[in-house]
């Protein structure tokens, strides 16, 4: 039975005892260590702890409740189960004896079975309990490191979604990065070409036409509208005709750069200007002026452009170090991600947002922002880059709701329950790592705030409902 | 004799009207410019200019545009009329659409947003020369 053989000590200051008991231990097998008295037996448990030990409690010089309040006292020997023999047989003793922190009381004169039945029963009961000791610390280990790779993948999480985010910023910037630097190299040229042009034009021109230059130019400056391709293009080819049929030289030309101009609503004061035999001189003259203002506004564009997106991505990111809730306003964070986001939208995804005054709520706003972030990005992967995505604010009995409704294909009700647990995802391997959503409940949750989805083919919606605090 | 074109396509105004007026200082009158703001449009303006009798020979197209990307585009130009010449003007480098538009629409080169002059009027230059 015990093929370990286990180690018992049996402590005691009377020798016959002593020899009784350890001949019965060995007939089971066991290794037994005798020791006369208490002082020895503590040193030599210290030494070498023993998987159990019998002790007497009558001993001289040390009692064996001295022995086992050290005993238990002592890191190394703590958890060495204690079985007490004694001739007293009082209630008071053997419960002073569990006081102590013995585990079982046998009383002499003892039989044998009894002994070994005691022994027997303590010995696996404490080795059952190592057993649980060392299985809980396995997996105390393995909750550990569930945790710390949860807390990677959620870190991973974040960085791809930041990942993604940048390359679009990227685009976001290069574009007006693209147009300040093109039109700062057409001003420069235009400035060249006009101080060059000018006083050949100047010297060319009557006196009338000088004036009529002037006009021409300043009808340019002062029109600001700004048509699109398709309506400079129709806009132009009707202005070519009319030319044409006024019997005005290169038509085309001349047409094309009036477009460009923005001169083509009030033409009669200039016809006698573009029936000058040096009509693509004069307007082109008159464009190379023009042009430095048009380059001049879409440089301003441009930076305003730039500075939006830089704003968004300053807010998306700010956080307060102190760790506590600020107010904010929901319509203002969800615009932040949509600029960010405007990139990814803008291929084939129709955007439409519906704002009803609402309070400011004290939010984690970074947090409230990786929730948008999350569910744009799941509406744009559901919809495969194609479809309608509405955004709503309003109030609903003591809350404001946020409702994200995409056209996309639905979630399957099988699915619908799963979608917010970790690690539950739909996308391929590699695509998503299944925990946006759960981080997206984690961080409501800490908002106090609910999450309802409702999803049919053809529309799903997320909403996102936060108490207004009262006061 | 009717002019050549030159067709940019670009879903950002400011970058048609800066790319207008630097293709205006460059090459004046040689040419007629024509812009689109979507390949949708540009697809429009190219079939118009082919009626018209009138040959578009380099197209400059951005990337990332509403509806059809500009690889897409491009590929489709390459099969209607295989001799226009195709350029790429991107805010974000995307190696596989670009690759792909190397093989199926043999691309000609593709600029990055912030473009310089210089590299823009070199690859037009180099481009036209093909045509």
């Amino acid at each position: 039975m015990n093929s370990a053989r286990q180690n018992i000590m049996v402590v005691d200051d009377t020798v016959a005892n002593l020899k009784l008991l350890a001949d019965i231990l060995a007939d089971q097998n066991y290794s037994v260590r005798p020791v006369p008295d208490g002082k020895l037996a503590l040193s030599a448990a210290q030494a070498h702890p023993p998987d159990l030990i019998l002790l007497d409690i009558m001993m001289p010089d040390i009692s064996g409740y001295d022995v086992c309040i050290q005993l238990k006292a002592d890191e190394r020997t703590r958890d060495i189960p204690v079985i007490f023999l004694s001739a007293k047989s009082d209630v008071t003793d053997k419960v002073k004896a569990f006081s102590v922190g013995g585990l079982d009381y046998v009383t002499k004169p003892f039989q044998a079975e009894e002994v070994i039945a005691r022994v027997e029963t303590h010995l696996k009961l404490r080795r059952l309990q190592k057993e649980l000791e060392e299985k809980n610390e396995r997996l105390e280990d393995t909750l550990r490191q569930l945790k710390t790779t949860q807390d990677q993948m959620i870190q991973r999480e974040k960085m791809a979604a930041l990942g993604q985010l940048i390359a679009g910023v990227a685009h976001e910037i290069n574009t007006p990065l693209g147009a300040i630097r093109a039109s700062i190299s057409n001003v420069t040229k235009a400035m060249e070409n006009s101080i060059e042009r000018l006083p050949l034009l100047f010297g060319e021109l009557s006196a009338q036409q000088r004036s009529d230059f002037m006009a021409l130019v300043k009808t340019a400056l002062s029109n600001t509208e700004r048509l699109s391709s398709r309506e400079a293009r129709k806009t132009r080819k009707l202005l070519t005709k009319k030319l044409a049929s006024r019997e005005i030289n290169e038509a085309a030309s001349v047409a094309a750069t009036l477009v460009n101009m923005r001169v083509y609503k009030n033409l009669p004061p200039f016809m006698a200007l573009l029936k000058a035999p040096n009509n693509t001189f004069i307007v082109q003259t008159a464009y190379q002026l023009v042009m430095q203002q048009n380059n001049s506004q879409n440089i301003v564009m441009a930076v305003e452009r730039a500075s939006k997106v830089v704003f968004a991505l300053k807010t998306y990111t700010h956080f307060d170090e102190s760790g506590k809730k600020l107010k904010a306003d929901l319509a203002q964070s969800i615009e932040v991600v949509l600029t960010l986001y405007h990139n990814h939208l803008k291929h084939g995804i129709e955007v439409s947002t519906h704002y009803e005054d609402a309070p400011e709520i004290l939010c984690y706003p970074d947090e409230l922002n990786q929730v948008w972030t999350n569910v744009i990005h799941n509406a744009i992967q559901a919809m495969e880059g194609r479809g309608r995505l509405d955004i709503r604010i309003g109030r609903q009995n003591g809350n404001i709701r946020v409702r994200f409704t995409d056209s996309g294909p639905g979630i399957e009700a099988a699915i619908l329950e799963k979608i917010f647990d970790p690690f539950f995802t739909t996308k391929r391997a590699g695509e998503g790592s299944g925990l946006g959503l759960n981080m997206v409940r984690r961080i409501i949750d800490r908002h106090e705030g609910k999450i309802e989805v409702e999803s049919y083919p053809g529309e799903t919606t997320f909403s996102f409902l936060f108490p207004i605090e009262a006061g | 004799m009717p002019k050549k074109a030159i067709l940019c396509v670009d879903d950002e105004e400011m970058i048609l009207t800066s790319l207008k007026d630097q293709l205006q200082n460059h090459f004046e009158d040689r040419y007629q410019y024509e812009f689109a703001e979507s390949a949708d449009e540009a697809l429009e303006v190219v079939e118009e200019l082919s009626e018209d009798g009138m040959e578009v020979l380099v197209i400059l197209s951005d990337w990332l545009m509403p509806g059809m990307k500009g690889d897409e585009f491009l590929i489709k130009i390459h099969e209607r009329f295989p001799g226009i010449v195709t350029v790429l003007l991107t805010g974000q480098a995307d190696e596989a659409a670009i690759e792909k538009t190397r093989q199926h629409a043999n691309l000609h080169r593709c600029l990055f947003k912030p473009w310089s002059e210089k590299e823009l009027i070199e690859t037009l230059v180099s481009g036209l020369e093909k045509t």
